[in-house]
C-alpha cells in the first residue's frame, strides 16, 4: 500500500464551552460552518492530512467537550498530545480569563514539551467583542504561546492556525523524525503507539517506542 | 401537575418579584443582604450562581436538535403562569439577556473599547439565525426545556445542570408536546418535568463526575460493552483491541446520552419505548451498543483506525 502521510500528529481542542471548538474543528476538516452545533459530550475525533515544509503531516484532531464535568473524561486525552489549541471566545470575557485555568490543566496532564496556540475565535462578532485583540496577545505572550484571532464563520485564521500548530509539533518533534525518517517501517503511526501506562491492554499491544 | 406549577412559583416567580422589587426600592439592599455580599447563604450569592447554570442551560437548548425546526418553534400552550403580561417579575428570558448585557458593560469598562454597541442593537448576521427569542406572550419549545432544567437543577443541587441533559430531557418533551390528545401537550412541561427527574434517578450516575471510577459509574459501564463484545464477536473485539479503539472513544456518549446523539429523533424514540419497558433497562442499552457495532462488524474489520474511528462517532 502507497504510504499515505509521513508522520502522524495528535492536536487537542480545549476551552470553555460554547467557544466554537467544534466549529473550528468543522470548518478545518470539512470547510463547513453551521451555527449551531450540539454540545459536544465526552470528546470527538477528526483527521486531516495536511502538508508542512515537504512532509505530509496526518493530523488527529480531538475536540473536547468544554463543560467541568467531562473533564475527567477530557483528560485522559491530554497526555497523548503533541500539540494543544486553548480556544476562548472574544465575545465572552469569561472564557478568555479561564484560560489560565486551561492552561494549569494543561501544565499537570499533558506531556513536557506539548507545544500550544492561543485562539480567540468568533472574530467576526465585532459589536459583541469583549476581550481585546491586544489582551489576547498579550496573555499569548505571556505563556510563550502563537496567538490568532480565528473564525470559523468566515474562515478567517482557520487553515493558518492549525498549519502553525502543526509547525510547532513538527520543529519540537525534528529530531525523533529524522531519526524515524531513516526507519523503512510504514507502520509507524503515532497514534499507535499508545503507552496506557495503568492499564495494560492486552497482548495485542506490543509497545513500541513513543515519542513524547 | 400542581407540584410543578408551586415549583414554578417558589423558583421562577418569587425571586423574580423578589428582583424586581429589589430593583424598584433597593429595599433589600441592606447591610445584612447586598449584591456584594460574599456570604454563601446570601440571597444575592445564590441570584448569581444561579444565573451561571441558567447560562450554561441556556447556551445548550438553544441548540437542541438543530436538525429539526420542533425546538425553535412558539408552543401552543406558552405557560401563562410565566408569560402574564400583567407581572413585574423577571422571567428566565430577562434573567438571561440581562446577564450577558452586564458582562458586557463591565467588559467595555476595562478594556476600554469604546465602539461598542448595545446586545440589543446587535444586528450583524447573528440576529438572520433562527435561535432568536420570540415576541413578549410567545414562547419556544426550547424555553419550555430551558425551565424545566433550570427547575431540576434547583432541586437538585447536587448534581445541578450538566451538558447532555438536554439531551436527555428534548426526546421526553418532543413525545409529550406532539401528542396528538390535546390535554397531554398542554401539560407537556409539568409531565416532561417527572418523567425526566425519573429518569434521571436512574441514570444520574453517568452525570456525576465523581463516580466515573466506581461501580456504578460510566467507565465501569464502557468496559461492560466491550466485555460483552468479547462474549458475542471476539474476532471484532480483537481487531478493535488491536487498533487501540477504545470504548471511552465513542460508547461514552452512546451510554451517557442512551443513544440520543446516534440516531435520528423518531428512532430514539423508538429505542426509547423498548429500553423503558425492559426491567432490566440498562442492561439492554449494553446489548444495543453491542449490536450497533456488530452490524458494522465487516466495515470494522476492514478499516483502519481512522475509518473505523469515523465509523463509530
Amino acid at each position: 500500500m502507497a504510504k499515505q502521510y509521513d508522520v502522524l500528529f495528535r492536536l487537542l481542542l480545549i476551552g470553555d464551552s460554547g467557544v466554537g471548538k467544534t466549529c473550528l474543528l468543522c470548518r478545518f476538516t470539512d470547510n463547513e460552518f453551521h451555527s449551531s452545533h450540539i454540545s459536544t459530550i465526552g470528546v470527538d475525533f477528526k483527521m486531516k492530512t495536511i502538508e508542512v515544509d515537504g512532509i505530509k503531516v496526518r493530523i488527529q484532531i480531538w475536540d473536547t467537550a468544554g463543560q467541568e464535568r467531562y473533564q475527567t473524561i477530557t483528560k485522559q486525552y491530554y497526555r497523548r498530545a503533541q500539540g494543544i489549541f486553548l480556544v476562548y471566545d472574544i465575545s465572552s470575557e469569561r472564557s478568555y480569563q479561564h484560560i489560565m485555568k486551561w492552561v494549569s490543566d494543561v501544565d499537570e496532564y499533558a506531556p513536557e514539551g506539548v507545544q500550544k496556540i492561543l485562539i480567540g475565535n468568533k472574530a467576526d462578532e465585532e459589536q459583541k467583542r469583549q476581550v481585546g485583540r491586544e489582551q489576547g496577545q498579550q496573555l499569548a505572550k505571556e505563556y510563550g504561546m502563537d496567538f490568532y484571532e480565528t473564525s470559523a464563520c468566515t474562515n478567517l485564521n482557520i487553515k493558518e492556525s492549525f498549519t502553525r500548530l502543526t509547525e510547532l509539533v513538527l520543529q519540537a518533534h525534528r529530531k525523533e523524525l529524522d531519526g524515524l525518517r531513516t526507519r523503512a517501517s510504514n507502520e509507524l503511526a503515532l497514534a499507535e503507539l499508545e503507552e496506557d501506562e495503568g492499564k495494560p491492554e492486552g497482548p495485542a499491544n506490543s509497545s513500541k517506542a513513543c515519542w513524547c | 401537575r400542581e407540584l410543578y406549577s408551586q415549583f414554578l412559583r417558589e423558583m421562577i416567580i418569587q425571586p423574580g418579584i423578589a428582583k424586581a422589587n429589589m430593583g424598584v426600592s433597593r429595599e433589600d439592599v441592606t447591610f445584612e443582604d447586598h449584591p456584594l455580599n460574599p456570604n454563601p447563604d446570601s440571597r444575592w450569592n445564590t441570584y448569581f450562581k444561579d444565573n451561571e447554570v441558567l447560562l450554561q442551560i441556556d447556551k445548550d437548548v438553544r441548540r437542541l436538535c438543530p436538525d429539526i425546526s420542533f425546538f425553535q418553534r412558539a408552543t401552543e400552550y406558552p405557560c401563562l403562569l410565566i408569560l402574564d403580561p400583567q407581572n413585574e417579575f423577571e422571567t428566565l428570558r430577562k434573567r438571561v439577556e440581562q446577564t450577558t448585557l452586564k458582562s458586557q458593560t463591565v467588559a467595555r469598562n476595562r478594556s476600554g473599547v469604546t465602539n461598542m454597541c448595545s446586545p440589543h442593537k446587535n444586528s450583524g448576521p447573528s440576529s438572520l439565525n433562527e435561535y432568536e427569542v420570540l415576541p413578549n406572550g410567545c414562547e419556544a419549545h426550547w424555553e419550555v426545556v430551558e425551565r424545566i432544567l433550570f427547575i431540576y437543577a434547583k432541586l437538585n443541587p447536587g448534581i445541578a445542570y450538566v451538558q447532555g441533559m438536554n439531551e436527555i430531557v428534548g426526546p421526553l418533551y418532543y413525545t409529550f408536546a406532539t401528542d396528538p390528545n390535546s390535554e397531554w401537550k398542554e401539560h407537556a412541561e409539568a409531565d416532561t418535568f417527572f418523567c425526566f427527574t425519573n429518569l434521571m434517578a436512574e441514570i444520574r450516575d453517568n452525570f456525576i463526575k465523581s463516580l466515573d471510577d466506581s461501580q456504578c459509574g460510566i467507565t465501569y459501564k464502557m468496559e461492560k460493552v466491550y466485555s460483552t463484545l468479547k462474549d458475542k464477536d471476539m474476532e471484532l473485539y480483537l481487531k478493535l483491541q488491536e487498533q487501540n479503539i477504545k470504548p471511552q472513544f465513542f460508547a461514552f456518549r452512546w451510554l451517557t446520552l442512551l443513544l440520543s446523539q446516534e440516531f435520528l429523533l423518531p428512532d430514539v424514540i423508538r429505542i426509547w419505548d423498548s429500553l423503558f419497558a425492559d426491567d432490566s433497562r440498562f442492561d439492554f442499552l449494553l446489548l444495543v451498543c453491542c449490536a450497533m457495532l456488530v452490524l458494522i462488524r465487516e466495515q470494522l474489520l476492514e478499516g483502519d483506525f481512522t475509518v473505523n474511528m469515523r465509523l463509530l462517532q
